[in-house]
């Protein structure tokens, strides 16, 4: 029987905004297929065990971006070929902003990114914070934004969702854009965790998985997962709806 | 404005203009039922001098508790242990940790010209503004009790609120003390104080037998994650239920701490450390061990009140948390597990990505999950394993849905909530308005 196998990396420094619910429900949404997973965690200095199917990242602040820094810019060509051969990655945060090709600081410093995704970062001194809505082609995503980087997208054609409530990350059109996909590599900056709120985002990426080891996914089986999570996504909406949303300055 | 001379930093007569206009905006503010920033900026703008004027004043200085979790257990703490010891102190009231809530609740203490009755000021301040407020109130200590993983919302950098904590403690001219089971604090730059720093802490054996130890936020700057090696002038050395020794110096404080959790334990040491540098020869253990004795939960901290209005029926405990680290350590030092629970996050607490990083193993059943975060706080719950009763948003429903069971073999009713839902669960319980007295 194929087992989807998922790696979580760096959960230790990257891990700040509960990510491993990221996890979690990508096994879950995998379980409730009847598809078997396996999760391991990889840390600095660890190597990705053989066949991977998902990569997820989390978040975390700067002093653990640089923490990881060494490590993850050395896995550079792995996770290239990792993203050219469709495997799936799920990177939110800090993480996603290391994919990139550079974050450039406030205090003009810079930080040289991975450089597997098409985008740019800059850290801005404007924080956005609070719930956010995006439009995606497969999945309306609710969750939370809480984060300092404004990204510049160097290829268009990888902005993957439309803001509707809430400040995203980059510019789209006249529009404001949220997450990045470019092959079955997702990467943005809503948290909450963003998967459990979201299965229909999770499927997305469970979906690409499956397709590509050939595995034909029946429909899931009903969860109280997924009432939970109707439930909260109608809150956010109301919320969103009635009040706003508020931003912080610092 | 008045004269621009700040020479004499005396009270008199030139301040009861101010003084009274702020009092008046106080007792204004108060009338609306508002928030208490508004006569602290306004007497802040008549009288500039006057602040570091009533700082002054006290006698054995001012103390200022800075820290992501416990400010306001360990200011109650220190103020019993001072006043055990026969110290009028002054405190500002819990939450008013800014710079205009701390000169509101100076002025409301002041004469109208300008005196102050107390002999010290225990003051809880918000670390973002500890620098700033060192610089007006000159305080003699400065306590920084734990950088943890939860002003990320306000300050996104975990070592930057540590930061804060460190650059205002440049400023304490008796003594800095800091937690010395906290991987930032713990290192300290002992040579860029002013004053001498002052360790506490908790025995490495307690620390270690604990679920999750003492949750403080992991260094993911220095290298080093974790803490580097400190001698601790106070130290938890015992735990038994409330019942702790700490060591203070050369003496053992037996002390009963206001409810069960490692971190009231460390709380109490940093407490102690604090009271013995405010007291010199004066501090003695026993009047300490009174001061803890004297204390009531403070607001909302294992606070029990009855859930159906009867003072000798069913009791509600409330346990308030406002973060992971918080939540972890009140689960953690759970007397088994709750009869019945009910649990509650409103749009207070904005993001709670965090719940997916609590190990709720202790609480493996809930009986309602409310407040407006319900659903969200309820997924969380269920990915974690925990078997829920009843989602039910509305906290009034919630409550009546919790008079309704059966009353409990305990007598009691266990109730983690958020600080908002702790205040409207006490209103919905009829006791809204009476407060558990700080002073
Ligand atoms: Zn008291």
């Amino acid at each position: 029987m194929t087992q989807i196998s998922i790696v979580q990396l760096y959960p230790a420094e990257l891990g700040i905004t509960g990510d491993r619910g990221n996890v979690r429900t990508l096994e879950e949404r995998l379980r409730a297929r009847g598809v078997a997973s396996t999760t391991a965690h990889v840390g600095v200095g660890e190597p990705l065990p053989e066949d991977v199917d998902i990569v997820v990242i989390g978040n975390g602040p700067l002093s653990a971006l640089r923490g990881v820094h060494a490590d993850f810019v050395a896995r550079a060509q792995q996770l290239r070929s990792f993203i050219a051969d469709d495997r799936t990655l799920f990177a939110i945060g800090g993480s996603a902003e290391l994919l990139g090709e550079r974050i450039d600081l406030t205090d003009g410093d810079s930080v040289d990114g991975v450089g597997v995704m098409p985008y740019r970062v800059s850290r801005t001194r404007d924080r956005r914070v609070g719930y956010i809505t995006v439009r995606t082609p497969d999945a309306a995503v609710v969750g939370f934004e809480d984060h300092a980087s404004e990204w510049t997208l160097t290829d268009e054609s990888a902005a993957y969702g439309t803001v509707v409530a809430g400040r995203g990350s980059y510019s789209r059109g006249d529009a404001r854009g949220e997450f990045v996909r470019h092959r079955n590599a997702v990467v943005g900056n809503v948290q909450g965790p963003v998967l459990p709120l979201n299965p229909a985002l999770a499927d997305v990426l469970v979906s690409a998985a499956a397709a590509r080891r050939g595995l034909d996914l029946p429909d899931a089986t009903p969860s109280p997962f997924d009432e939970y999570a109707k439930g909260a996504r109608d809150a956010i909406e109301r919320f969103v709806h009635d009040k706003g949303f508020k931003t912080i300055q610092l | 404005m008045m004269q621009a001379t700040p020479q004499a930093r005396s009270a008199g007569l030139r301040y009861v203009f101010p003084v009274l206009a702020g009092k008046l905006a106080r007792f204004a503010t108060r009338l609306r039922g508002g928030g208490s920033a508004f006569p602290g900026y306004l007497t802040n703008r008549l009288a500039p001098t006057l602040l570091p004027t009533l700082a002054d004043q006290f006698r054995y200085g001012v103390v200022f508790v800075l820290g992501s979790n416990g400010k306001t257990t360990t200011t109650h703490m220190i103020s019993e242990v001072l006043r055990a010891h026969g110290l009028r102190v002054f405190t500002n009231p819990t939450g008013a940790n800014l710079p205009q809530g701390v000169t509101s609740a100076l002025l409301a203490d002041a004469t109208l010209t300008g005196r102050i009755r107390a002999d010290v000021a225990v003051l809880e301040i918000d670390e973002g503004f500890a620098a700033d407020l060192a610089d007006r109130l000159s305080p003699s200590v400065i306590l920084s009790l734990n950088v943890q993983v939860d002003q990320l919302y306000r300050f996104y950098e975990t070592e930057r609120v540590a930061d804060m904590m460190l650059e205002a403690s440049k400023r304490a001219s008796a003594h800095v003390v800091v937690n010395r089971d906290d991987p930032y604090l713990s290192k300290i730059d002992v040579d860029a104080m002013r004053a001498p720093v002052t360790f506490f802490g908790v025995a490495s054996d307690i620390v270690a037998s604990s679920a999750h130890g003492l949750a403080n936020a992991v260094d993911t700057r220095s290298g080093t994650a974790g803490i580097i090696d400190r001698e601790a002038f106070a130290e938890v050395r015992e735990v038994s239920g409330r019942d702790v020794v700490v060591r203070v110096g050369e003496a053992d404080a037996r002390i009963t701490l206001p409810a069960r959790g490692l971190h009231y334990a460390a709380d109490a040491a940093a407490a102690l450390a604090v009271a013995s540098g405010v007291l010199g020869a004066e501090f003695d253990t026993q009047r300490a061990a009174t001061g803890f004795a004297s204390m009531a939960p403070a607001y909302g901290r294992g606070e029990v009140i009855p859930l159906r209005r009867d003072p000798a029926g069913e009791q509600v405990e409330f346990v308030m948390f406002k973060n992971a680290p918080s939540i972890q350590m009140n689960l953690d030092a759970l007397e088994g597990t709750p009869e019945r629970a009910l649990i509650a996050i409103d749009e207070g607490t904005p993001d709670v990505s965090w719940l997916y990083d609590v190990d709720f193993a202790p609480l493996p059943r809930v009986d309602v999950v409310t407040g407006d975060k319900a659903h969200q706080l309820a997924l969380a719950l269920a990915y974690a394993g925990v078997e829920i009763g009843t989602v039910e948003p509305d906290m009034e429903k919630a409550v009546a849905i919790m008079r309704s069971f059966p009353e409990t073999t305990t007598g009691k009713q266990t109730w983690f909530v958020n600080y908002e839902l702790m205040m409207i669960g006490r209103r919905i319980l009829g006791y809204g308005d009476q407060e558990v007295a700080r002073r």
